[in-house]
């Protein structure tokens, strides 16, 4: 697959040899990339890439974080424009319409409104498709309407549709700030879908939902292709999802390495190169459980690195008295070297859960002890020493110009003359040896979460919880923090970690608990 | 706790209250007005964010006007107290007293505004009138933009202290822990500006042409009317502010 074969070619990808004719005619999008590289980059982003969709159809890209899934799917769908955005040839073609680029000034411009009608776009994060200044879940659906100025009967119809499309029909008059995770991410969806484009690219749709949240989506998806809207998902996980899909491009480096039908790619060199995870069908685990993690198993001890006894908690409500108990009674003992995942739907309290540990939030009634000793009184700053907590949004933690900084900051105080030493160790245990130089902005998120992970590793904590861990993490992430986490649990650190992902948990940890009514029991 | 006027008449009710205060001139009115302002405030649940933030504006400037006219005011003849050049006269004494209430009464009128106005109404008013959309959004926006950073900031602060980062009470320690909260909060804001700038040109914000509203405000005749008599009670009283003043002024 080279830049200079026929527009043709995307009528079938990776067969070349159909004439130009050919592309439109039962294509609602296709797209072939020579290159594409933002501005003031010198290395393109994208190459050699050709993508056909079909109406009805599910398209899956493949590939590990930093693959180029995201820059594809925004270029796609008009969010990235040729010329505005970046420097690109090749071609772009829906609905019959073939526009050629060739980098130049003379080259077509891509009106992003227009564009949007006929291939929507939904970020990762879902909330980045929303307005903010909405007040409902209506309002922020009819928003692309009014733009596009449609009579008011005509939008309360399309949102009354779209919302029973989209199961938010019961959700029309909420705050969209008060929604879940995977109703906000149905929400945005539906944001795109309102204006009925014929192709719908959503980028890793099922990430951090729960259970629930993602046979939502799934089923969502399913109404959707089966109305015949066209959607591709860009993944890092061939999951059950990605499975169902009639037709698979995997991308490495920017680049397509291979194509074709699930079946044939799901055992390919193509794909095992990449960092896609590859899920077994029944949600099982895939990922050997390491030995590492087995062999630290240990018999209690007789202090255990974190003892939670009788702990409730709720949050006041707006009036200064106590709402609903979010935790009731918990109890829950790590021994010195065990790790224990934590599960359950979006809203348990799992997060709030894990603010106990490090005296972020305060329990009601009960105790936090961290080896023995109660860490009531103690600030959180304090009791960071001892218990180190890692947020799902890991840049909110980093601010320093090299990684080396970032992980060698406070260090000296705290372990005197080995800081750097304890710092190059920290990096090597999550595999950023070799990026000490580069500034944590420019990092991809899997490696900015490992960043954030040595930050706590290089100061010991006795205790290490970890929110939500592998959202984001492609298959060389997920290594690396299961390295690190092992490692930290043979030298004797109790590890918790709250995760949706049960395969993960179940492969590497010792114990899986689930949240449930304020209180924890065993999976 | 919104307002339940509409957007348009608490707008002008907030502006010609403040455009009166100011030109009426007459330090009880405006402490009236304050009070009146910092009671409808209370009863709308806002009365601490608004009492802080109208702090942390007059605070600072009551002090500079203390200091300005309080001891150094070259019309005062009524004297005081007197060190060296500074003098405390009566006639600066009030004349801070003026100044000081009726910058008061206007700042707590309009927080008042801000604080109780529902920001989508408040659009969806301004765009029915005509207004570009862009407006309403930047207004809106700013309306938005200092809860949510705070937010934000709040976040930021506990993933920080999470990581073992521990603010002291020295001013240095204050300065470095700003430092490493202002690097993720901007960071972010960019890039969120970024993808949201992206994800408005695709729903259709930048396109030209007529739009239309999702949101239905009632404007009962009886608002309206209220509006216009509070238009024309501030021209009135800027009129009549400029005529008794006129005369001196052209004598001087």
């Amino acid at each position: 697959m080279t830049s200079t074969e026929p527009a043709a070619a995307l009528g079938a990808p990776m067969t070349s040899t159909e004439p130009a004719a050919a592309l439109g005619a039962d294509a609602v999008l296709a797209a072939r990339i020579g290159t594409f590289s933002f501005h003031g980059e010198t290395a393109a982003a994208l190459r050699d890439i050709e993508i056909c969709v079909r109406p009805g159809t599910l398209t899956a890209v493949l590939g590990g974080s930093g693959s180029g899934k995201t820059t594809l799917g925004k270029l796609l769908a008009g969010w990235l424009r040729p010329g505005h955005s970046g420097t690109f040839t090749g071609s772009l073609a829906q609905a019959g319409e073939v526009l050629e680029f060739s980098g130049g000034h003379d080259d077509p411009r891509i009106n992003p409104s227009a564009w949007s009608d006929r291939v929507g776009y939904v970020p990762q994060d879902a909330a980045a498709m929303l307005t903010t200044v909405r007040s409902t879940v209506a309002e922020e659906l009819a928003f692309g309407l009014e733009n596009r100025g449609i009579a008011r009967p005509d939008m309360v119809r399309r949102v009354a549709r779209v919302a029973e499309l989209t199961g938010l029909a019961a959700l029309l008059d909420r705050d969209p700030a008060t929604l879940s995770g995977g109703e906000l991410r149905r929400l945005a969806i539906a944001c795109a879908v309102i204006q009925a484009p014929g192709v719908l690219v959503l980028d890793e749709p099922l990430a951090s939902l729960d259970a629930a949240g993602i046979i939502q989506a799934r089923n969502l998806i399913g109404r959707l292709t089966g109305a015949g809207t066209a959607v591709v998902v860009l993944s890092q996980e061939a999951d059950g999802l990605a499975r169902s899909a009639s037709h698979w491009l995997v991308l490495d480096g920017g680049t397509a390495t291979a194509v074709g039908p699930p079946r044939e790619l799901i055992r390919s060199p193509e794909l095992a190169r990449t960092g896609t995870v590859i899920h077994a069908v029944t949600h099982t685990a895939v990922t050997p459980t390491p030995v590492a993690v087995r062999d630290s198993a240990r018999q209690p001890a007789a202090v255990p690195a974190l003892e939670l006894e009788g702990v409730g908690f709720s949050f006041p409500r707006a009036d200064g008295t106590g709402g609903e108990p979010l935790l009731r009674n918990l109890g829950l003992a790590v021994p010195p070297g065990g790790i224990v995942a934590i599960t359950g739907r979006n809203g348990a309290g799992k997060s709030t859960l894990l603010r106990h540990l490090n005296g972020l939030l305060r329990p009601d009634t009960g105790d936090v002890r961290v080896s023995g000793t109660t860490i009531a009184g103690l600030p959180a700053g304090r009791v960071a020493a001892s218990v180190g907590l890692l947020f799902q949004h890991p840049r909110d933690q980093l601010f320093e110009r090299t990684v080396l900084r970032e992980v060698s900051f406070g260090l000296r105080r705290l372990v005197g003359k080995d800081a750097r030493a304890k710092a190059h160790e920290a990096l090597d245990a999550v595999g950023l040896a070799g990026e000490a130089g580069v500034h944590p902005a420019e990092l991809p998120a899997s490696k900015q979460r490992l960043l954030a992970l040595a930050t706590v590793l290089a100061r010991q904590p006795a205790v290490l919880a970890l929110d939500e861990p592998t959202v984001g993490m492609d298959r060389h992430g997920l290594e690396r923090l299961q390295h690190a986490t092992a490692a930290a649990a043979a030298r004797g650190v109790g590890v918790v970690m709250v995760t949706h992902d049960l395969a993960y948990a179940r492969a590497n940890t010792h114990r899986v608990l689930a949240l449930d009514g304020g209180s924890l029991r065993e999976l | 706790m919104p307002s339940t006027l509409h957007p348009l008449t608490s707008l002008t009710a907030a502006g010609c209250t403040a455009v009166i205060t100011t030109a009426a001139g007459c330090w009880p009115l405006s402490l009236a007005v304050a009070c009146a302002a910092a009671v409808l405030a209370a009863r709308a649940d806002v009365g601490r964010r608004v009492l802080a933030a109208a702090a942390a504006i007059l605070l600072p400037l009551g002090l500079s006007l203390l200091m300005l006219h309080g001891l150094f005011f070259p019309e005062g003849r009524t004297v005081l107290a007197a060190w060296g050049p500074a003098r405390v006269t009566a006639e600066g004494l009030a004349f801070a007293l003026e100044a000081g209430t009726r910058t008061g009464a206007c700042v707590l009128v309009l927080l008042l505004f801000s604080f109780t106005v529902s920001a989508p109404d408040l659009v969806a008013a301004l765009a029915a009138r005509g207004l570009p959309p862009q407006f309403g959004f930047v207004l809106a926006s700013a309306l938005t933009l200092l809860p949510a950073m705070a937010g934000r900031l709040e976040a930021i602060r506990a993933a920080q202290e999470a990581r073992g980062l521990v603010v002291g009470g020295g001013v240095v320690s204050r300065l470095a822990a700003v430092r490493m909260q202002m690097v993720p909060l901007v960071l972010g804001l960019i890039e969120d500006s970024g993808s949201r700038a992206q994800a408005l040109d695709a729903r259709g914000f930048g396109s030209p042409g007529p739009r239309t509203a999702y949101r239905e405000l009632a404007d009962p005749p009886a608002h309206r009317r209220l509006r216009a008599v509070l238009l024309l009670l501030a021209g009135a009283a800027v009129a009549l502010r400029l005529w008794t003043s006129w005369p001196d002024a052209g004598l001087l």
